[in-house]
C-alpha cells in the first residue's frame, strides 16, 4: 500500500511588513533630504557656527575648488556667461535670492568678484552657503 | 409552513495586487535617495541691498580692519590672531564701541573657509556692522 503525504499548503508570506518598511524609508528620505540641484563637481561648503537657516527658493551658484561655475546644477563656462544668465533670471524674478555655494578651499579671487557682479546686476540678496560645525 | 430562503452567493473579494504599488514605492524610494542631498546647510548674508539711501549711521562708531592673508591668517592691527583670539580681541573692541564697523580685506588667494571663519568670529564677538571689501585691479 502506498501512502501519499498530503502536499503542504503553498507558502504565503505576508508582504504588508515589507510595504510598511519601504513606506517608512520613503517618508524618512523625503523629510531629511533637500531637493537641490547638485553641481557637476564637488562642493563642500565652509563651516560656520553663526549661520542661519536657509530658506528654499532662489538660484544656487556653485563654485568649485578650482573656480568652476554652475548655476542650479548647470555648468557655466565663465563669469561672462554667468552674467548673461543671471541678467535673464533677474528679468523673470526681480527679487531673486542668489545662494553662493562655494567650496571651502575655493580661493576668494574666484568667489568675491561673482558676489560683486551679482550686486552690480541688481541682485538684492546674496548669501553664502555654509554648514554648521559637527557636534562633538 | 416552511419558508424558502434564497441565499445570494457572496461575491468573491476583489483582489487588488499590491505588487505595482510596491514597485512604485521602491522607485520613489530610490529616486529620493539618489537625488536628495543630506548636508545640513545654513547661510550667511554676503550682500543685502537696502532701499534706504546712503549708509545708515556711517559715522556712528569707529572702524576696524581685519586683513586676511593668503595663508588664511587674519591680522588685526598688525597682530596675527586666530579663532578665539580674534573673537576675544574683537569683543574687547566692540565692548568699547558697539557700533564699530568691522571691515574685512581678504587676499584673493585666501580660501572661502578663511573668510567665513573671520566673519564667524566677528559675528560671535557681537559685530553688527560687517563689510567685506576687495581690491580690484585698475583696467
Amino acid at each position: 500500500m502506498k501512502l501519499n503525504r498530503p502536499s503542504p499548503p503553498p507558502y504565503s508570506e505576508t508582504i504588508v511588513a515589507l510595504i510598511d518598511v519601504v513606506f517608512f524609508l520613503l517618508v524618512f528620505f523625503m523629510l531629511i533630504g533637500r531637493m537641490d540641484a547638485t553641481a557637476p563637481f564637488e562642493v563642500m561648503p565652509p563651516v560656520a557656527d553663526s549661520g542661519s537657516d536657509m530658506p528654499a527658493g532662489g538660484a544656487t551658484l556653485s563654485v568649485g575648488a578650482a573656480g568652476d561655475l554652475a548655476l542650479d546644477g548647470r555648468p557655466i563656462a565663465g563669469p561672462a556667461d554667468l552674467q548673461a544668465v543671471l541678467a535673464q533670471r533677474l528679468m523673470d524674478e526681480p527679487d531673486l535670492r542668489l545662494r553662493v555655494n562655494a567650496h571651502r578651499t575655493a580661493e576668494l579671487r574666484h568667489v568675491l568678484p561673482l558676489v560683486g557682479m551679482a550686486e552690480a546686476l541688481g541682485v538684492r540678496d546674496v548669501v553664502l552657503v555654509v554648514t554648521p560645525s559637527p557636534v562633538p | 409552513m416552511a419558508g424558502l430562503t434564497l441565499k445570494r452567493p457572496t461575491r468573491p473579494r476583489a483582489l487588488i495586487s499590491l505588487v505595482p504599488m510596491i514597485d512604485v514605492m521602491l522607485i520613489l524610494l530610490v529616486f529620493f535617495m539618489v537625488t536628495s542631498t543630506y548636508l545640513n546647510l545654513d547661510m550667511i548674508p554676503a550682500a543685502r541691498r537696502s532701499d534706504a539711501p546712503g549708509g545708515a549711521g556711517e559715522d556712528s562708531g569707529g572702524t576696524v580692519m581685519i586683513r586676511l592673508g593668503a595663508d588664511g591668517v587674519p591680522v588685526l592691527r598688525g597682530q596675527a590672531l586666530r579663532g578665539p583670539d580674534l573673537t576675544g580681541a574683537l569683543a574687547a573692541l566692540l565692548a568699547q564701541a558697539p557700533l564699530t564697523q568691522v571691515i574685512v580685506l581678504p587676499s584673493g588667494a585666501a580660501t572661502t573657509q578663511a573668510l567665513v571663519s573671520v566673519m564667524d568670529a566677528a559675528t560671535q564677538a557681537g559685530a553688527v556692522r560687517l563689510r567685506v571689501v576687495r581690491l580690484e585691479a585698475r583696467p
